[in-house]
């Protein structure tokens, strides 16, 4: 950034002014003007990329909101500045995994509370519901660059509870992280700016139970009109993704995933409109799934949410409603 | 090949080997092979035809619920965003000056992902001045 300030400091002097009894168009255009209009890239300053596991945050922002099917309902009162508790009813059909095409919907309902703390330096989040699992997040700074992240899900089944500890290190232009999960899971990744647009990462993973191990590759290209990133993984998988930022208030995106092992193809297109009152994002799959999700906002902290899903090869439609109050 | 045997004798104008005039014309117009193919071909035809109807419905349907989840929404929300900017137009004009737009506090989806990262790619909200 130093040199392109020098360069400007140095064009004036030697520009000669247009002669008073100039003929013509040179007495009206205002003189050329030598300085350049890109700004020479400054290798030592690059800027410090996003983590790892957000190298795709646009696309999923956009392409993946969180589609339910019955009533939501979320209450979230402030204490204090730091804390604050949150009340969430939820009535409706969830999926259960079956082996047949066929989708299985069982009605289940639960409610959950939870409890935020937050602070600058630590974060504490804490979910209990009524069907016997309990979430729990942790961040926590440890100094400047380190900080810590535990996430657990405890569950009444018995294996299936998880738990995860990260460890990132947040260097000046790069940034690593060190993951140590339940059943025996280590994961290492790191991502470093090569250009103030490009930024490349790779991670390692192994599961210690199953002995697999994996590597992984990616690559993401940002600026301030769109995002591009790729993913490779030795899990066979390929990930694309594409943003574009149209407007202020609309972006587009779109995502195409290869599964080298079982030949999948999926690709989606979506857009996501952020307007004054509402947010909506839809979106349109290969796989013949449509998709929209309105968030809108009725009042003063009070916000209306509208979820669609439907399916046209399987016949399958997810419709759901729900209301968010507090901020 | 029954018809053609008629009764012996029976019409007028039966011929040795039994058969009347009508009862022949008649077979052979109903059993020529034009009029056996024609028959086959308008059999085939209502079944594309049915089909047809068929597979264009069902691409109706999809098309109009792929246009009622996707589109409806957008263009409802469009148009309320244009009439808020209309009012607020008509209120600064009115007022002389230009209004500070209204806050707008995050929606809960920024702020949720809000905590997992920092950017949201410069999408930028109003807010007060």
């Amino acid at each position: 950034m130093g040199s392109s300030v020098s360069h400007a400091a140095a064009s004036p002097p030697s520009i000669p002014p247009p002669p008073p009894h100039a003929v013509g168009l040179a007495g009206v255009l205002p003189p050329k003007s030598e300085e350049k209009s890109e700004k020479k890239v400054d290798w030592l300053n690059l800027p410090c990329p996003v983590p790892f596991e957000e190298i795709q945050r646009e696309a999923l922002m956009s392409l993946k909101p969180e589609l339910f099917e019955g009533l939501r309902f979320d209450f979230t009162k402030g204490l204090n500045q730091k804390f604050s508790l949150s009340h969430s009813v939820f009535m409706g059909s969830m999926e259960v995994p079956s082996q047949s095409s066929d989708t299985i919907k069982v009605p289940t309902a639960h409610y959950e509370f939870g409890a935020n703390f937050l602070d600058p330096k630590l974060m504490l989040v804490g979910r209990v519901l009524t069907d016997g699992r309990l979430n729990a997040r942790v961040k926590c700074d440890l100094s400047d660059n380190l900080t810590l992240k535990i996430n657990a899900q405890l569950t009444n089944e018995p294996h299936y509870s998880q738990g995860m500890f990260n460890f990132d290190y947040k260097g000046k232009d790069y940034r690593s992280q060190f993951q140590i999960g339940n059943n025996a899971f280590y994961g290492a990744n790191y991502i470093q700016s090569v250009s103030p647009h490009l930024s490349l990462g790779s991670e390692v993973f192994w599961l210690g139970h199953q002995r697999k191990s994996g590597v992984g590759f990616a690559a993401r290209y940002d600026t301030d009109k769109m995002v591009a990133t790729g993913q490779v993984a030795s899990t066979g998988i390929v990930a694309l993704s594409y943003v574009q930022k149209v407007s202020e208030k609309v972006s587009l995106a779109s995502d195409f995933m290869y599964n080298l092992m079982t030949r999948d193809v999926t690709s989606s297109f979506g857009y996501d409109y952020i307007l004054r009152q509402c947010r909506l994002r839809g979106k349109i799959d290969s796989a013949g799934c449509v998709a929209a999700y309105l968030e809108e906002r009725l009042n003063m902290g009070v916000n209306f949410i509208l979820s669609a899903e439907i399916n046209h090869p399987k016949k399958d439609y997810k419709f759901g409603f729900g209301m968010t109050v507090g901020e | 090949m029954s018809s053609s045997q008629g009764r012996r004798g029976s019409l007028p104008g039966t011929s040795r080997d039994g058969e009347g005039l009508l009862s022949r014309v008649s077979s052979s117009i109903s059993q020529s092979p034009i009029v056996y193919r024609g028959k086959v071909a308008a059999s085939e035809a209502a079944t594309v035809s049915k089909k047809l109807l068929w597979s264009t419905g069902r691409a109706a349907w999809i098309a109009g619920t792929t246009f009622l989840v996707l589109v409806v929404p957008l263009i409802i929300e469009m148009d309320r965003e244009q009439q808020m900017n209309e009012l607020e137009m008509q209120q600064a004009s009115l007022l002389g000056t230009s209004s500070p737009s209204m806050a707008a506090p995050p929606l809960p989806s920024d702020r949720r992902s809000g905590q997992q990262g920092s950017s949201h790619l410069g999408f930028r909200h109003d807010s007060a001045s």
